[in-house]
């Protein structure tokens, strides 16, 4: 403290109140409404106080909609999503910062950029690639002029299809591809001294013992960090999930829960039964920073630096 | 090589570890937008009618829309409100959670919470709390009727929207400025408090300077943040309604493409919104990243 400013922490005080108001505000009235009856929210509007209708709530979410299962899928496309983003931005950084090649500036540019554009805006044509994943292959064999030779040679052109919509790679491939992992590795290799590295060599140790003995274990609060953001994000996703899968049992559990709204204004919808389900749908992701809080805002201040 | 060189001189072995990324970088990543560009200026049929190639036309045709303005134009009012304020609220929450005060450790763990919401889920819940009938201004509604009515009043939807977004944009902005304010060496702040600067002054003239780095940060991702992260918003809240008043481009561009299969349209509008976030953010580093001083 460096002046007893006794005014100015009460105000200080009273701001952080407001702000966790702001927070938790709409979380409390989700979790009071969610334990009321829909004759209760018919009566009286909205909850400000917890009813004992929760369990009846959930329960209907469990029986009634494919939420059970569409967390499922949202468990495994948020856990490969946190692995896969892992280990391939840890490579390529590993590879960009470590070894003498001309084009690393190239890649890292070209992995980099990819933080500007979400797949949110380029969803159309991500949604044509992902229903046929050869369609460039089969462009740049038409362009250049090589399916016209094997047209001639073998009486028919190549046409390669492969659909990975409404499978779980296709889920989750188009979010793999973000840099802010390899971005993330980079900056923390580069705080790492150089006689790491020299020493290492001195031992006689070649790069893929160098990789698994010295740089892994060195960057495991790295990885912590970066899975459980790229978790949370794998979890929260919305617009590609909703386009890419076209079956409720391939869903993620956050579009199963948009859906359960109406679509028109008319009545009043279910809303203690949605927001159980807007209260289970948030359960794993909300544990996960309870407990892995530290790792988190690791991450987040790691992403930017 | 010799053992004094800091870095491996093998050839293929880096190729080998960044391939399998790059490739799905390209596949998912370069080819829908090269696409996106390739295909404003064909007339794609849809279900893989075949295309034809149309030069300008789709650019005019979108451009003469008054419906792909008025998306662009609330596209931009939503940028420059919803971000102005996710980034002001962060900030006086971290000056605030600065202080060594009781209330700013849990202040820091609460504030975080957003960050496990997804943004259609805060979508639902505030699609029911700000509900007309059953919400948190129903008994307002009841005393005077009409005054809260997202679903006619295109301004209170917006405003729904805009809180949603602020909600869910609080952790990552709260925890940069929050780390920012913390790298502040004591001493500076204790060095300006013995030269008489109060604690106001010292805001303005100690803390937010130097940690313009951050704010600068969280500002170009905020803004391009505000562009897309707006859709799951918009698609459980408001469906771009009353009558596309929250209609923002990447909502329509996703009801052009998808439920009105005109693929050359959405690609179209794709494109110049790819390039919008391109400028913008070019921009940004151009005439605010220069004036910043990195160095402290």
């Amino acid at each position: 403290m460096i002046e007893n400013a006794r005014s100015l922490n009460i105000a200080a005080s009273v701001i952080l109140l407001a702000g966790m108001l702001y927070i938790l505000g709409p979380l409390y009235l989700t979790l009071a409404t969610a334990s009321q009856s829909y004759e209760f929210l018919l009566r009286n509007g909205l909850a400000w106080y917890p009813g004992d209708q929760f369990f009846n709530n959930a329960a209907r979410i469990f029986t009634e909609t494919r939420i059970p299962i569409q967390m499922l899928n949202s468990l495994a496309v948020a856990f490969s999503l946190a692995i896969a983003t892992c280990i391939l931005s840890f490579l390529s950084a590993y590879a960009i910062v470590y070894f003498r090649i001309r084009w690393a500036g190239v890649a890292f540019a070209l992995i980099l950029a990819t933080i500007m554009l979400p797949v949110d805006i380029r969803v159309i044509t991500t949604y044509q690639v992902a229903s046929n994943v050869f369609s460039p292959v089969n462009a740049l064999l038409y362009v250049t002029g090589l399916n016209g030779l094997i047209a001639k040679a073998f009486g028919a052109p190549v046409q390669l299809e492969l659909s990975v919509l409404n499978t779980h790679f296709g889920l989750i491939a188009p979010l793999v591809a973000h840099g802010t992992g390899t971005f993330l590795f980079r900056q923390f290799f580069l705080t790492l001294p150089k006689d790491l590295f020299k020493a290492a060599r001195m031992d006689g140790a070649g790069p893929v013992r160098f990789m698994f003995d010295i740089l892994l274990p060195l960057s495991r609060t790295s990885f912590a960090a970066l899975f459980v953001l790229t978790f949370l994000s794998g979890w929260t996703q919305y617009l590609w999930p909703l386009v890419a899968s076209s079956t409720p049992d391939m869903q993620t559990a956050v579009v199963g829960l948009a859906r359960l709204l109406p679509d028109s204004d008319g009545e009043v919808p279910d809303f203690p039964m949605i927001m159980a389900g807007a209260v289970i749908v948030s359960l794993v992701p909300l544990l996960m920073i309870a407990l892995l809080q530290r790792y988190l805002v690791q991450g987040l201040v790691l992403s930017e630096k | 090589m010799t053992s004094e060189s800091t870095l491996f001189s093998n050839r293929w072995l880096p190729v080998l570890l960044v391939a399998p990324f790059m490739l799905l970088i390209i596949l998912f990543f370069y080819v829908p937008i090269f696409q996106a560009f390739y295909w404003s200026f064909f007339l794609e049929q849809p279900f893989g009618g075949g295309s034809m190639f149309v030069g300008l036309d789709n650019f005019a045709r979108v451009l003469s829309d008054r419906e792909f303005w008025q998306a662009g134009g609330r596209t931009l009012v939503f940028m420059v409100t919803a971000s102005s304020l996710a980034v002001l609220i962060p900030l006086i929450l971290a000056v605030a959670a600065d202080r060594k005060i009781r209330l700013s450790l849990p202040a820091r763990n609460v504030l975080v919470w957003p960050k496990g919401v997804a943004g259609a889920s805060i979508g639902v819940v505030f699609a029911f709390v700000f509900n007309p009938f059953v919400g948190i201004l129903a008994p307002l509604n009841k005393a005077f009727p009409g005054i809260w009515a997202p679903g006619i009043d295109g301004t209170d939807a917006f405003i729904t929207l805009i809180a949603a977004h602020v909600w869910s944009g609080i952790p990552f902005n709260f925890v940069i400025l929050l780390a920012g304010l913390q790298s502040i060496p004591r001493t500076m702040q204790q060095a300006a408090a013995m030269d008489g600067a109060g604690p106001w002054r010292r805001i303005f003239d100690v803390q937010l300077p130097l940690i313009m780095p951050q704010l600068f940060l969280t500002l170009v991702l905020e803004f391009t943040e505000s562009v897309t992260s707006a859709f799951a918003l918009i698609d459980t809240i408001t469906h771009g309604g009353p009558g596309g008043a929250t209609t923002l481009l990447v909502y329509k561009i996703y009801k052009d493409g998808f439920s009105g299969y005109d693929l050359s349209g959405a690609a179209t509008q794709t494109a110049i919104l790819m390039v919008f976030v391109i400028l913008l953010t070019a921009a940004q580093f151009a005439f605010l990243g220069r004036r910043i001083n990195y160095e402290r």
